[in-house]
């Protein structure tokens, strides 16, 4: 199994025995040993793929690399955060997903109308499976429970991803509404209820 | 010898005993003590040098700090790391430099030098000019980075391949060459240049940060 | 793997990690609007100038430039405080005064008066309570005297109001010749700001790159050369690429 590992907040190192691994274009910074480095599909192989990527449209770029070596990535000198998955689906926002195993499952799920004034596309990567996936954020992530007596309220921009039994609903406040913040859109919250854990950045997109 | 010390990872404190020190125009944020200020060139080997570096907009206006007492320096809130020069080379993309000794000498390196046109090449496509700055000596050199910088050991069993766009210097007995890979070219990524990499090989250490220019 | 947080285990009016701070609210205080980042539990948010919070803010918030950046928050709960990935500090004050640059406020409790400072851009908190505020990187303390750039000031405490002090005698020899050559720019060095006195200093790392930055100075320096038409072409322009570079 390849192995994922932060060197300093803001690097991963992913280690690869003649292993592949799934991660955005361009976030390769530096790496040693014999790796190739391919084009890949988001969303897999087949037309189904195809009509995937279609409807998402998110400017998702993904590159594989593989072979034996080790290998760096960053992006934006985001904070990275490892996550090891033992068979559980995470949902999480396209643009925070940095680097995944190719024993991983993804999908998309559709996040409902958020609006086009958040600037984060109308859909989520899903993940699936066994494996490691590298999240990145602006400032380190933080992981917020919910439960059925304690749900959780998100600003929109800061809202990462999260797992377990969830439902997440908009939140229209007129209260609220006066606190339009530095961008603009921010009309709504993100309102989590169920049992499970929500991700948050403490920044905005 | 100026001692140099690493307040946080923004910001660097340089203390100077009637020494004196190179930094970048606008980076000092604060001083204390009897500091005289002026500004100054890149110092480079005589005129041959100056005139290389008016052809290629190299020309780095620089301020100079003498005096005795203790000077502060950061830059856009990017990150500092201190890296020791010692009885060595190191080279470093002059767009990230924050501050160095007066004692090292400074000089441009043509990067042709290493690697012949392939240099020529790479320094043209990553955009970052023909020339890199050298320093030689014992001392210290500032550097700044988007995100932190780390060193990666190179080894001669172990060369390490870089994106040229998180590049930013090396010190040791090391030659670098150019690695185009056929299927990475075939690969648009978010930002161009991405259809080379450079390799380092040899002995010393490469400095690369968590992002790309 | 870090910890995951709920009700229960949430520091409690102290940072989360650098970057967050955990406010427990029971009485009001003034939040800048946009940086909550999430809460547990009931609160809500008032806008000032709805009658509900107007007795208190005639009393603490005594800057009207700055008034509708905040809101009162109030109920209770759990209420996560973020700035864009910079570091938050919690500074307590005790019967004693503290300037913080105004973009750096991010909250503070009723008791704690706010004014603006005489230094355009800063705001003076007076009083008792808490002072959460943000910065560039972590905050650097540094005692007096001492000179700073005006761009990496974050705040001061304890100490007179600080004043402006040129530097031109490193520049007197340079502006025939080379100075047109290098281009003549404020670069933080030719204008410092001067604390004499005793207190301490918060230094950040600067907030702008505007010196050192070639196409800026270049610009500038041919405004002069743009007819009136030309200048307010050159303003529609310079909104339409901050607009795409925000996204």
């Amino acid at each position: 199994m390849t192995r994922f590992r932060t060197n300093t907040d803001r690097l991963l190192e992913v280690t690869l025995q003649d292993e592949k691994v799934l991660a955005i274009a361009g976030s390769m910074v530096a790496y040693t040993g014999s790796i190739k480095f391919e084009k890949s599909l988001l969303g897999g192989e087949g037309i189904f793929g195809a009509i995937k990527r279609k409807v998402t449209s998110e400017g998702m770029q993904v590159m594989q690399a593989s072979g034996t070596g080790t290998v760096l990535f960053a992006q934006n000198a985001a904070e990275i955060t490892v996550i090891p998955m033992s068979g559980e689906k995470i949902t999480i926002e396209s643009s925070s997903l940095l680097t995944y195993d190719t024993s991983l499952k993804t999908g998309t799920s559709f996040a409902g109308l958020r609006g086009a004034a958040s600037g984060q596309g109308l859909f989520s990567t899903t993940v699936e499976g066994h494996g490691n996936i590298a999240v990145i954020s602006k400032g380190n992530l933080i992981m917020l429970e919910v439960t059925p007596s304690t749900p959780l309220r998100v600003d929109p921009d800061a809202f990462v991803g999260f797992k377990g039994d969830i439902k997440q609903e908009f939140v229209f406040d007129v209260n609220w509404r006066t606190m339009v913040g530095q961008t603009s859109g921010e009309s709504y919250q993100h309102k989590f209820t169920g049992q499970g854990v929500v991700f948050i950045q403490p920044a905005e997109r | 010898m100026p001692a140099y010390q690493q307040i946080n990872e923004k910001m660097v404190e340089v203390t100077l005993n009637n020494e004196e020190i190179f930094a970048k125009k606008g980076a000092m944020i604060s001083y204390q003590g009897d500091v005289a200020f002026s500004r100054s060139f890149l110092a480079g080997q005589g005129i041959q040098s100056m005139a290389m570096r008016a052809v290629t907009n190299e020309g780095y206006a620089l301020m100079a700090a003498r005096g005795t007492g203790k000077v502060f320096y950061a830059y856009d809130g990017l990150f500092v790391t201190i890296i020791p020069v010692r009885n060595e080379t190191l080279y470093v993309e002059s767009d990230v430099l924050l501050a160095f000794d007066a004692r090292l000498t400074a000089g441009t390196m043509f990067l042709g030098n290493q690697g012949g046109v392939q240099g020529i090449v790479r320094g043209a496509v990553s955009g970052q000019g023909l020339f890199t700055t050298t320093f030689q000596g014992n001392g210290e050199v500032a550097i700044l980075s988007d995100g932190n910088a780390i060193g990666l050991p190179v080894t001669p069993e172990v060369p390490v391949c870089v994106d040229p766009q998180a590049y930013i210097g090396h010190t040791g007995n090391i030659s670098s060459s150019i690695v185009t890979d056929l299927n990475w070219k075939t690969f648009v990524g978010q930002a161009s240049g991405e259809s080379y990499q450079m390799k380092f090989s040899g002995s010393g250490t490469v400095y690369i940060q968590a992002s790309e220019r | 793997m870090s910890t995951v947080y709920n009700p229960g285990n949430l520091p409690s009016n102290d940072n989360l990690n650098r970057f967050s701070f955990v406010i427990d609210v029971k009485d009001q205080m003034f939040i800048r609007k946009g940086k909550m980042i999430a809460f547990y539990g009931g609160l809500s948010f008032e806008a000032m100038g709805t009658s509900i919070v107007d007795m208190l803010v005639r009393h603490a918030f005594n800057a009207p430039k700055y008034i509708h950046d905040f809101v009162v928050v109030q109920g209770g709960g759990q209420l996560i405080l973020g700035d864009n990935g910079n570091d938050l500090a919690c500074y307590d004050l005790d019967a004693a005064n503290m300037t913080v640059r105004a973009k750096n406020l991010l909250a503070f409790t009723k008791d704690v008066i706010c004014q603006e400072s005489t230094l355009p851009g800063f705001l003076t908190m007076i009083g008792t309570g808490k002072v959460i505020a943000s910065s560039n990187g972590p905050v650097h303390f540094l005692e007096l005297p001492c000179r700073v750039d005006e761009q990496a000031v974050l705040g001061w405490a304890d100490c007179p109001s600080p004043s402006y002090r040129y530097d031109y005698e490193h520049v007197k020899g340079f502006v025939s010749a080379v100075g047109a050559v290098t281009g003549f720019t404020l670069s933080g060095e030719e204008k410092q700001v001067d604390f004499t006195g005793s207190g301490t200093v918060l230094v950040q790392s600067s907030e702008l790159g505007l010196a050192g930055s070639g196409v800026l100075a270049n610009i500038i320096s041919q405004l002069s050369s743009l007819a009136p038409t030309e200048l307010s072409m050159l303003g529609t322009s310079v909104q339409e690429v901050m607009k795409q570079q925000r996204r």
